[in-house]
């Protein structure tokens, strides 16, 4: 990763991958353009809307390069991940209720990204930035590398496993955190129902084979 | 009053713009763009949010130019497309170029390397008066480019509109 001036003020980190195409695809898919296939655009898919745009908060695009594989994306100038700031956080033995607002802030998140069909596929508190200033708890999303587009309640309840699985490994004491975070995504969307389920059952297969080895 | 960039990427290109408003000649200077004796991309200043739209287009059309992939004839007419967020060519000149009736006109010049290019040149043809970039967020028809670039009020509360442009100017061509 480098990163690029490519006007005063803006700075862009340069990401070298192939293909680029995908990438950029999956943030495009992910950042703004939900279109299904021109069958499902046509008929309407049952709970997708025809061609209709919607954003999270991503870094923004600002150059596909197809030829060398690259993509640059907006620096998020200052920016911190929101594993350092949960690190930070708890080394100085602070504010949790801070984190506990954080928390809210990121089930709210992952529900209207979900809500959008969007699934990460990568969901790590070191894939979640915090825009200054930090207060704000204006998150961002990032490295969208593994996501795709699913519907599906299974995808979903694996997208928040695989973060539930960071926190523990990486974040001691974040329980409460994590249940913060999973009241308010199922406050946020309207489809979190099956998703918890999805998610709970998930769980059991995780413990089942980990007791068996 | 004009601004120049490097292009970063391309440090062998450097970007001016220029901009003008009270413009009375928008016909004959389409008509001299057309026929190439203004050498530079005449742009309707309504669509543009800031000068850095138009540098991710010049940034964009020079690179394709580079390897050859160029989907218009020329760079400024690649220019104009980039800015677009349709793959329709006719259109992105029709809403984004400038048309006979505009009274604001951003005249966006490329320059390799050191080559000078006599400014004063170029802003004697244009009949109006030359002011600062600064000026243009008065001349942006934010609505316009909401509509153009279909830009949801959801999308108004996580970013700027400059993101929302950027972001589909850059990914247009894929999907």
């Amino acid at each position: 990763m480098r990163g690029l001036l490519l006007s005063p003020g803006r700075d862009a980190l340069l990401f070298q991958s192939a293909p680029a195409a995908e990438l950029a695809l999956g943030l495009s898919q992910s950042v703004f353009d939900r279109r299904g296939s021109p069958q499902e655009g046509l008929l309407g898919a049952p709970g997708h809307s025809k061609g209709w745009i919607t954003r999270i908060p991503a870094p923004v695009v600002y150059f596909v390069d197809y030829v060398t594989n690259s993509i640059y994306l907006e620096d998020i100038v200052d920016s911190i991940t929101v594993q350092d700031h949960i690190y930070s956080v708890q080394k100085s033995g602070n504010d949790t209720s801070g984190l506990h607002k954080l928390a809210e802030k990121m089930g709210e998140l992952l529900a209207r990204m979900h809500d959008e069909d969007i699934i990460h596929g990568d969901l790590t508190t070191a894939n979640l930035l915090l825009r200054p200033p930090m207060e704000k708890l204006d998150l961002v999303l990032i490295d969208f590398g593994l996501s795709f587009i699913s519907g599906l309640p299974e995808d979903k309840g694996v997208d928040l496993y695989v973060l539930e699985k960071a926190f523990i490994s990486t974040h001691p004491d974040t329980e409460t955190m994590f249940q913060a975070l999973l009241k308010a995504y199922a406050a946020t969307s309207k489809k979190s129902g099956p998703v918890i389920k999805k998610l709970d059952e998930v769980r059991l297969r995780g413990r089942k084979r980990s007791m068996i080895g | 009053m004009e601004r120049t960039h490097r292009l970063e990427l391309f440090p062998d290109r450097s970007v001016t713009l220029l901009l003008f408003q009270h413009v009375k000649n928008a016909a004959a200077l389409r008509k001299k763009a057309m026929e190439g004796s203004i050498d530079g991309a005449l742009i309707n200043p309504a669509m543009i949010v800031d000068p850095f739209q138009i540098l991710v287009a010049a940034n964009k059309a020079v690179h394709l130019q580079k390897i050859g992939k160029m989907k218009t004839r020329t760079l400024y007419a690649e220019i104009i497309f980039s800015l677009s967020p349709s793959n329709n060519i006719s259109d992105a000149f029709k809403k984004f170029g400038v048309s006979d009736s505009d009274t604001a006109v951003l005249i966006v010049l490329v320059v390799e390397g050191d080559k000078t290019v006599n400014l004063a040149d170029i802003a004697s043809q244009v009949e109006g008066q030359q002011v600062s970039l600064d000026e243009l967020p008065q001349l942006t028809d934010t609505a316009k480019v909401k509509k153009m670039y279909k830009v949801t009020p959801q999308e108004e509360k996580i970013g700027t509109l400059l993101d929302s442009v950027v972001c589909r100017m850059s990914t247009k061509d894929v999907l």
